[in-house]
């Protein structure tokens, strides 16, 4: 299995709790002789399939592994004469080993998988291939608004207006926060767009919205930064070009979602985000909208593998919204230096509630 | 954007070529009995989780602590409470068994239901053991005011406190011990990982090293002013004078059978004033030889403490020597089952010294016994020279569990 090798021993001796089964899975039966595995080849089509492992021999094989590559996918365990284990995996086409170890002939044989449809409910597929459709639309649309903002950004710091430019900076990147795992994507767009000063190598230029708001508020004039904006629309021109037509699996849009709140955790909770503005809250509450959009997407599919589940998202969701509402000023928010230590801590234990079920989305979604 | 490090390839994630779950078979062998000491399965490094009382208290004494206090978050009613403190008794119970603290899939598109940390490693004779603050009993909460533990409060003010709130209190507790590190820490961020949206974690402390033998079997370790303290602790072969000063008593709510209340106190040490006092006036604070752990009115470490004995200048165990005022003869007989560890979090920025001390846990039938030592102590010590009281909670401990069913069950019934 895909885990600890100890710690898949300890389990398959142990587990008492209920078998996290596919349902639906086909069963194909699989024999521990003192010979090894039998049959030792075998062929079946794709999709769920449970293994399900009997012993006919003595105690000289008592396990069965499938292997992709050199990686274990799973064990299913029957130690003893006359008992059975189970293995459960949803197979891909292609080529697997399987193994008995300790056999004496055939402790190693040949999985072939074909080309076939897995076993999962129509209705569900739909539901996942709605949801990626809707995300590809949803990254295009952000970036768009992104473009719009930013050339309004701009247009303030040409005409040196620190004011304006000053009320502006966190709308206008708000857009980029909020697709931000993808723009991290673009390994190249990303730090020019977005990188902290320490997030500059030595000799590199530091370039985008964090240049600009150091200007902005730490000299307190917009002196030098006129191409540093001309850059800025440059490239989030190029962001919104490379994310036409984009296509992703519905476990990204789960890691996604994931990865937004992770990026509240690691950066914005601490401050150091925004770090001269201390508009993180700004960027706080477009992560958990741009993480809400993505899970609210995949919901349809969630809810009917795992209702209970989606339940409890939602409401956490709004749980964290909630708690950003008293510092709402206007448009934006307090300034992040002004909310104490204890209050970062509830904000951050708040994501850290929502973000563990948020977690098993993506694993769900692959049942 | 975040730093380079933690950049998640979003879209060159790929998905698993397969997943799926194993399915396995056969029974958690646990151990448990109605024993009055949890037996440990020999050579297993395996104490077991269920029986009358909670493991952990009478348990000898581990070398490794993780203590943490969680609060129960604002909107969370009576349901989650009590499927929180199942789901927990399940993922201790399994993981003093060195298993995994849920079962694991083979899932690659999930994040491990295990943290991993303790894969492979013993069970490093892990205990888990729970305790209920004051503030889960308070009307309008979970509606469980009228079996609130008779001795339950709040502890009062005490003499020489300093407290911080941030390091004091708390509506749930959960204390691991362990013989290694990294299982205690494992045990309480896997429960951390389990609560979380319905607890978020208050405070937490490790310790580094035992300073108390709750057993007759074990040596007195030096705390870290390099002295033997607790030298007549409660052990757990006392079974009487457990009976008299440790378990609950009679007319306690029925789910405290077998429970007991547990004391906390961060204790800070200024160690570096410690170790510029004089041999003479470190010995006459404990009222022991710092060499051989001996009342100063003896020669070996077990030798009766006399407090009577008069000296040239007076009594020799000095009166406000830490040995005679926290001794059970001038305190009418009170005795606790202290269980405390060394610790320290590093460096006080603030003084520049390091910030270490005695993480002090006592356990005992009624608080007030605690109550009443450390008042007398809070004032009169010698030892409050050198030390000042940073943290402070107090929780009822339920009484054991039995094989498959959760701590506390009766307390919902």
């Amino acid at each position: 299995m895909a885990v600890a090798g100890a710690a898949a021993l300890t389990l398959a001796a142990c587990g008492s709790e209920p078998d996290e089964e596919i349902a639906g899975a086909r069963e194909v039966p699989v024999a521990l002789t003192d010979a090894g595995c039998d049959p030792a080849t075998l062929s079946i089509p794709a999709g769920p399939t449970t293994f399900v492992v009997r012993n006919e021999g003595t105690e000289q094989v008592r396990e069965l592994e499938v292997l992709g590559g050199t990686r274990v996918l799973g064990e299913a365990y029957a130690t003893s004469p006359g008992r059975e284990g189970r293995l459960t995996l949803d197979l891909a086409p292609g080529r697997y080993t399987v193994n008995c170890p300790g056999g004496a002939e055939t402790a190693t044989g040949v999985l072939t998988v074909t080309g076939g449809t897995p076993a999962r409910t129509a209705t569900a597929d739909a539901d996942l291939a709605a949801a990626t459709a809707g995300y590809t639309s949803y990254v295009e649309m952000q970036a768009r608004e992104l473009q719009r903002r930013v050339r309004r950004f701009a247009t303030a710091i040409r005409a040196g207006d620190v004011p304006r430019a000053k009320e502006l900076f966190a709308w206008s990147r708000a857009p980029f926060e909020k697709i931000e795992p993808v723009a991290e994507s673009f390994g190249d767009l990303d730090p020019k767009i977005d990188a902290r000063v320490n997030d500059v190598a030595e000799g590199d230029r530091w370039t985008g919205f964090h240049r600009i708001e150091r200007g902005l508020w730490v000299d307190g004039s917009t002196e030098g930064l006129g191409r540093y904006a001309d850059q800025l629309e440059r490239d989030v021109d190029r962001l919104a070009e490379r994310v036409q037509g984009l296509t992703y699996k519905p476990e990204e849009l789960a890691n996604g979602a994931n990865g937004l709140l992770g990026e509240v955790s690691a950066s914005k909770i601490t401050g150091e985000e925004d770090r001269y503005s201390h508009t993180d809250l700004s960027d706080f509450e477009a992560n958990v909208l741009g993480s809400q959009a993505a899970f609210g997407l995949l919901a349809p599919a969630l809810r009917k593998r795992d209702p209970e589940l989606a339940a409890t998202i939602s409401r956490r969701f709004d749980s964290v919204l909630a708690a950003l509402e008293p510092y709402r000023r206007g448009d934006g928010f307090v300034s992040y230096d002004t909310v104490g230590e204890p209050e970062r801590r509830r904000l951050s234990q708040q994501v850290d509630a929502l973000a563990e079920p948020l977690s098993e989305v993506a694993g769900v979604l692959q049942r | 954007m975040s730093a380079k490090v933690s950049r998640r390839g979003f879209l060159t994630a790929a998905g698993g070529a397969a997943a799926g779950a194993v399915a396995g078979a056969g029974l958690v062998a646990v151990a448990g009995d109605d024993d009055e000491t949890p037996a440990a399965p020999p050579g297993t490094g395996r104490v077991a989780f269920d029986g009358a009382h909670q493991a952990g208290i009478i348990t000898p004494a581990q070398d490794r602590l993780h203590f943490a206090a969680f609060d129960v978050v604002p909107g969370a009613t009576r349901a989650d409470l009590r499927e929180l403190l199942a789901a927990w008794t399940g993922a201790a119970r399994r993981m003093t068994a060195g298993l995994p603290a849920r079962p694991l899939t083979a899932n690659p598109a999930a994040p491990p239901a295990d943290t991993g940390e303790a894969a492979g490693l013993p069970p490093a004779r892990l205990t888990v053991t729970f305790g209920l603050g004051p503030g889960l009993f308070a009307a309008e909460r979970f509606g469980l005011t009228a079996r609130r533990p008779v001795r339950l409060a709040p502890l009062p003010a005490l003499p020489a406190d300093e407290l911080d709130p941030a390091r004091s209190g708390g509506d749930l507790a959960v204390q691991a011990c362990a013989d290694d590190p990294q299982v205690a820490f494992h045990a309480v961020r896997n429960l951390a990982r389990i609560g979380r949206g319905v607890v978020v974690m208050r405070w937490s402390q490790l310790g580094f090293g035992r300073t108390s033998s709750t057993s007759s079997a074990q040596e007195t370790p030096r705390n870290l002013m390099g002295f033997k303290d607790g030298t007549n602790n409660l052990t757990a072969e006392e079974t009487d004078e457990l009976r008299r000063h440790l378990w609950a008593a009679a007319d306690e709510p029925a789910w405290m059978a077998g429970g007991t209340y547990l004391v906390a106190r961060r204790i800070r040490m200024l160690i570096e004033v410690w170790d510029r006092a004089s041999l003479d006036d470190q010995e006459a604070t404990f009222g022991r030889r710092r060499a051989s752990g001996a009342p100063l009115t003896g020669s070996r470490e077990r030798d009766p403490v006399d407090l009577a004995a008069q000296g040239a200048d007076g009594p020799l165990i000095p009166p406000g020597a830490h040995i005679r005022l926290a001794a059970p003869e001038t305190n009418d007989g009170i005795r606790l089952l202290r269980r405390g560890y060394s610790f320290t979090d590093g460096f006080d920025a603030e003084l520049g010294q390091l910030d270490a001390g005695l993480f002090f846990v006592s356990f005992q039938r009624d608080p007030q016994a605690f109550v009443r030592v450390q008042t007398r102590l809070g004032r009169e010590d010698a030892l409050n020279e050198y030390i000042k009281h940073v943290g402070s909670a107090v929780f009822a401990v339920p009484g054991g569990t039995r094989p498959g069913r959760p701590v506390a069950e009766q307390l919902f019934a």
